[in-house]
């Protein structure tokens, strides 16, 4: 009896999930005073299919947004909220390295995968919001639930720091220096090593494969920094590195309220990975003028390698990565000093350098001095 | 007159009895008072538990399994401890008697249903800890076995940053547009 009604069941969900009109399953909300409006918004290749008792969405959303500021737009995120399948997580999707002048469109688009049970409620599915826009000033728009002013402001200095280090290329040495130039970051970034990371908040579980220790980090530092890490460990156990915690201390007179510790880690052969970064913001982060705080996160990454071998880490390296201002000013390291200590090869590109590498790559070092030329 | 066994009426009354035992059982029920009290009382249990059909999140075909067992389990005890054999004797099935060994069913299947009772749980998602990772398709956040994944299939070369606040973004350039894109997807 029971068996067949689940049978029963499996059938009109197939049904319903066969059926399920996806019109509605995305709604994009800009609020009335914003800067950009939406254009066309199209659900192009989006599907639905079963596996096994679950339902699984493809949506792939293609938007045309209008900027009908006065300002250039240098970048934009986009908030992504699953409430009913994810409760705990959310998503954004941020275009930065933009050049949009006022009332020109420009496209952006969302694909997102959804795996659910086949019955759920009714009602979009995924929400999408205008979290900020960044433009060419650095002044911003939106409610920036997700930070997005801060990274994007970073994405921007980035943007800035690497265009202004390739025209100096093309300035001393010309299109063969530019395309030499290139060619090194692609090479950079075709060797560059690479780990798996999986993130999992709030306690870690104990493990009782491997014994917990405790790791200290060591330090990198550059002569501009305006926050200096002293001392910081994490608890590490086999290929899992938990909680770990950062004391720095403010060089400046002027007070921080963000500071992100990027994380690498290096094998028993001595070769250095980016596991992550350590971030630390918030009314519990306080961080005056010349005074000490501490970053610390209960968080546990799992690092794997080679499509899912475990790593044994043997060594943390940590360097201050941004640092932001209580006035919204924003610091990254300049390329020099990335350069210098030899970071270059184990560092993922800026958004921009990926641009640029992306152009060159399929329309040749003409074009990407034309591009740079625009700036 | 002989009775048939209260493990024949009890299976009787769930409809559970082959056709010739059913017959068989029928044609005593019809000239038989004590039995068909037995049996409905039988059937008054059965249907408390079809009203608990609303109840979600129950494991019915394992619960109306166990129920069986405990309602065999139960008469095969009786028959242990009864002092001398019953052949039918009218004595043994006396109202009194009868009605005991329906209050000891009844007990033995409430103790079931307590035992087995629905009890609110905390969802599923909430309990399960959600785990960030990335895909060789995109960045998925699994929670209590539902994903939410962000894409990037026209991605030719992805660089991936982790980040200990629990998040993990994926920049690449979408190929349609040309435009770097960074997806993140954020645990809390």
């Amino acid at each position: 009896m029971s068996s067949k009604l689940a049978i029963l069941l499996a059938g009109v969900a197939a049904l319903f999930a066969q059926d399920m009109p996806l019109d509605n399953a995305v709604k994009i909300n800009l609020p009335p005073d914003s800067p950009l409006t939406l254009i066309s918004e199209s659900l192009g290749e989006s599907h639905v299919s079963r596996r096994g008792s679950a339902v699984v969405l493809d949506l792939d959303v293609s938007l045309t947004l209008h900027n009908s500021s006065a300002n250039r737009v240098r970048g934009v995120t986009l908030l992504v909220a699953a409430q009913e399948v994810t409760p705990g997580g959310k998503a954004s999707v941020s275009v930065p390295s933009l050049d949009v002048s006022p009332n020109q469109n420009f496209p952006v688009r969302i694909n997102l995968r959804l795996l659910r049970p086949a019955q759920m409620g009714g009602g979009p599915l995924v929400q999408v919001n205008l979290d900020g826009v960044l433009f060419q000033d650095f002044s911003f728009y939106g409610p920036n639930r997700l930070d997005s002013r801060r990274s994007m402001t970073a994405w921007e200095m980035e943007a800035q720091r690497d265009r202004k280090y390739f025209k100096s290329i093309l300035a001393a040495r010309g299109i063969d220096g530019l395309k030499q130039a290139m060619l090194e970051s692609l090479n950079r970034q075709a060797e560059r090593p690479r780990l798996d990371v999986q993130v999992a908040r709030g306690p870690a579980v104990a493990s009782a494969a491997v014994g917990d220790h405790n790791v200290k980090f060591a330090f990198l530092r550059f002569p501009d920094s305006p926050v200096e890490p002293i001392e910081g460990w994490a608890e590490i156990a086999g290929n899992e590195a938990r909680n770990p915690r950062i004391d720095v201390r403010n060089l400046t007179s002027r007070q921080v309220r963000y500071v992100e510790i990027d994380w690498l880690v290096s094998d028993r052969q001595g070769n250095q990975f980016m596991a992550g970064s350590v971030p630390a913001s918030g009314p519990a982060f306080n961080l005056k003028a010349g005074s000490t705080s501490r970053v610390l996160q209960d968080t546990t990454l799992r690092i794997s390698k080679d499509g899912g071998a475990p790593f044994a880490i043997a060594g943390m390296t940590g360097f201050v990565g941004q640092v932001e201002f209580a006035d919204g000013k924003v610091w990254i390291p300049n390329r020099e000093a990335l350069a210098s200590a030899q970071l270059l090869g184990v560092l993922a590109p800026s958004p921009e350098e990926q641009r640029l590498m992306d152009l060159y790559r399929k329309k040749g070092p003409k074009a990407l001095a034309d591009e740079l030329s625009k700036f | 007159m002989t009775h048939p066994n209260q493990s024949d009426l009890a299976l009787y009354a769930g409809q559970d009895l082959g056709w010739f035992a059913r017959w068989r059982t029928e044609r005593h029920l019809a000239r038989c008072q004590e039995c068909r009290i037995q049996v409905r009382g039988f059937q008054s249990v059965s249907e408390e538990l079809a009203g608990l059909n609303d109840l979600p999140a129950i494991a019915w075909n394992r619960l109306a399994a166990e129920m069986r067992a405990n309602i065999r389990l139960g008469l095969a005890a009786g028959e242990c401890v009864r002092d001398e054999p019953a052949p039918g004797l009218p004595a043994w099935m006396s109202g009194a008697r009868a009605v005991a060994a329906c209050a000891s069913v009844m007990a033995l299947v409430a103790a079931g249903l307590f035992l087995q009772r629905p009890t609110p749980t905390a969802p599923a998602m909430a309990s399960e800890k959600a785990v960030l990772r990335a895909t060789a398709s995109g960045i998925e956040l699994d929670q209590g076995g539902q994903t939410l994944s962000l894409l990037h299939a026209r991605a030719a070369d992805v660089t991936y940053s982790a980040g200990a606040q629990g998040s993990i973004g994926a920049g690449y350039v979408d190929s349609d547009t040309g435009n770097v894109t960074i997806n993140s997807v954020y645990v809390q």
